[in-house]
């Protein structure tokens, strides 16, 4: 069919104008777009602190992107991974001082941070699953509360004895995630990225609740018809990947910055979208892009810290990328010689 | 006759507050009402934002500011409109990735241009208009005759479209493009064009509801300024059944919940401030759980269209 190869064409052309978008961006702040280009898989790939600064921002991207992808997969769009993240961290650090100082007490809190940020996805879940309601608006709005009311506690019930910055006590050494290798940062959280990567790509994969994920994804209607309630999937799936937000969170919290603070993982949740986009919401190509963003983020932000390009250049590229990958699923959809019938809902 | 001047107060700054919120909304129902989620328009306003007040200063008039925001949300919404209407993409992931694109296209400008002076940059703003001399009467006057004139054009637009959409051909267009794209096709009409048109719409509203932002309500841009007015947006629209009369009176809502934050936050000095700040995203959010159950969205919303041949 002609009209066939010519959305892939079409495809073709768009994803060819938005790369001109980001190197007529980066023409315009007066660089040259293939020196950067060098420059980041420089520094990312070949300088040692590049790339452990890659490996260590990966360790949340990793988690957020899971949770993206299992949403997702359900067509449930979960874009307030931020505030689950900050729900979680918050969580997590309220109990510190209740919690033996041993590694029970760590294990404690970051399945406090996993509660928190199940409790602040599961309101998004109530208002989907039982109301009805977009979960888009609820999850964004809930992103602004949650940094409101870190605002607050930073400032004032779990700000830091001394009262002068707006952060909280440390934690106890015994409560933080151990280092895994000498001399580096890269923490014991980099496990529990892996383990979480394995139970989620099982629970995806191979499990009744996974299918029934991808059956809601594929067709909400035909999902009702085979006895599986798509609101009850969407509510529980946005507690599942708030659960997650907040295991981020916590990992986070115990494993780098040792105090709850506002600004870490900043944005995270976002970037954890194009991370699951780019995998192809599959749980085992999760980490790997993660890897590759946080590759890109670390060459990037040496660049900009230099003054080449302007910081939000990155925006701009996770934007692009999504497009780009976008475009590349309707060429190879539009290609594919024995590809499904066109439908309505394609 | 306090009360009375709170009360007025409030009202008149309430709808202020309203107009980024309503414009973007009456867009967003444009490209809804033809079958198309746009989920991006806060990055589009951010855009719209930033172009408005580049153009206004280098310009110096808002009104060109006002011009070149609508031709570059008009141009974003048109990259929506190619992924989703013409390679007829997951509405929902092209919306996402128009707002990464927009929130870094804006602050990336913005570092590039406004920023680098060192100094905030004088921005020659739109003032509030006094219609027929009437903005000083007490109480009703800063409400009905003191506010900016994009206020009064954003009301009259929307009651053209309430008009359009419900009693015109192209009316029925959109809303065929949105409900029965099957029926529009066959009876000759282009679903895909009508779609196209109506997002590149959705963009230039939000953007205009950027440009007020930056332009008019404050002069002056700063990075992720709407704070989620976008996605207020979008709410208004589901709120008011996809109504664009609806859309102004649900930003009203918030514009006023907003006024009256701001308010408390000096009346309450012994209640943290954050808990104020909430307040518009509390509302929303209780909103969206008691306002959702039964509405009746546009059938073919967020599918793309396909002719079966």
């Amino acid at each position: 069919m002609t009209d066939r190869s010519d959305i892939a064409r079409q495809a073709v052309i768009a994803a060819a104008c938005i790369v001109a978008l980001v190197v007529g961006a980066i023409l315009l702040a007066g660089a040259n777009p293939l020196s950067v280009a060098i420059g980041i898989g420089e520094r990312a790939l070949f300088t040692r602190s590049g790339f452990l600064e890659a490996v260590l921002r990966s360790i949340p991207l990793t988690i957020l992107g899971l949770g993206i992808a299992l949403a997702f997969r359900a067509r449930v769009f979960n874009i307030g991974m931020d505030g689950q993240l900050i729900a979680g961290s918050v969580v997590a650090m309220a109990l510190a001082p209740l919690v033996p100082l041993d590694a029970f007490g760590l294990l404690l809190l970051l399945s406090g941070g996993i509660v928190g940020g199940a409790a602040w996805g599961g309101i998004a879940g109530v208002i989907k699953g039982r109301f009805g309601g977009n979960e888009i608006i609820a999850t964004i709005m809930l992103n602004y509360v949650a940094l409101q009311i870190l605002s607050w506690l930073v400032r004032g019930p779990m700000q830091e004895t001394m009262r002068i910055i707006p952060r909280s006590d440390p934690l106890d050494a015994a409560l933080r995630l151990p280092i895994l290798f000498e001399a580096t940062r890269i923490h014991a959280g980099l496990l529990i990225a892996l383990a979480a990567v394995v139970a989620v790509a099982i629970l995806a994969r191979r499990s009744r609740y996974g299918f029934k994920l991808a059956v809601v994804g594929a067709n909400a209607h035909a999902a009702r018809y085979a006895g599986i309630d798509p609101r009850w999937i969407a509510g529980s799936v946005l507690t599942l990947s708030g659960a997650l937000a907040g295991l981020a969170g916590a990992v986070e919290i115990t494993g780098i910055y040792g105090r709850l603070q506002e600004g870490f993982a900043p944005g995270f949740g976002i970037t954890a979208i194009a991370v699951a986009l780019v995998a192809r919401l599959n749980p085992l190509l999760v980490p790997v892009s993660a890897l590759g963003f946080s590759l890109l983020y670390a060459g990037l932000g040496t660049l900009a810290r230099n003054g080449v390009v302007p910081f939000p250049i990155i925006n701009i590229l996770e934007g692009a990328i999504i497009f780009v990958f976008l475009a590349g699923s309707v060429y190879v959809a539009h290609r594919a010689k024995r590809g499904q019938a066109e439908t309505a809902d394609g | 006759m306090d009360e009375a001047l709170f009360l007025s107060g409030l009202l008149a700054a309430g709808i202020r507050l309203a107009t980024p919120i309503a414009l973007a909304a009456i867009g967003e129902t444009i490209s809804q009402r033809a079958g198309v989620i746009n989920v991006g328009i806060e990055g589009i306003m951010l855009v719209g934002a930033f172009v408005a007040v580049l153009v206004t200063v280098s310009s110096g008039s808002p009104w060109a500011g006002l011009a070149a925001a609508i031709l570059s949300g008009a141009a974003m919404g048109a990259i929506h409109a190619v992924f989703t209407v013409r390679l007829k993409a997951e509405q929902i992931v092209s919306g996402i990735a128009l707002l990464f694109l927009g929130i870094g296209l804006s602050g990336y400008g913005f570092r590039l241009t406004l920023a680098q002076g060192g100094t905030a940059v004088q921005v020659p703003g739109f003032r509030e208009l006094d219609l027929f001399g009437l903005a000083g009467v007490p109480i009703v006057g800063p409400i009905l005759f003191g506010q900016h004139a994009l206020i009064y054009l954003a009301v009259i637009g929307a009651a053209l479209l309430a008009f359009m959409l419900s009693s015109t051909r192209l009316g029925l267009m959109i809303k065929a493009a949105g409900d029965y794209p099957q029926a529009l096709d066959a009876a000759g009409g282009a679903v895909d064009r009508v779609r196209f048109l109506c997002v590149m719409a959705s963009g230039a509203f939000a953007a205009a509801g950027g440009a007020f932002l930056s332009t008019a309500q404050l002069w002056g841009f700063v990075e992720n300024m709407t704070a989620g007015r976008g996605f207020l947006a979008i709410s208004c629209v589901v709120f008011a059944r996809w109504n664009p009369l609806g859309a102004i009176v649900a930003a009203l809502g918030f514009g006023i919940a907003d006024a009256l934050q701001i308010r408390m936050q000096a009346g309450y000095p012994g209640v943290p401030y954050q808990f104020f700040v909430i307040a518009p995203y509390v509302v929303a959010i209780v909103s969206l759980a008691l306002a959702s159950r039964g509405s009746r969205m546009p059938a073919a919303l967020g599918t793309a269209f396909s002719p079966q041949r």
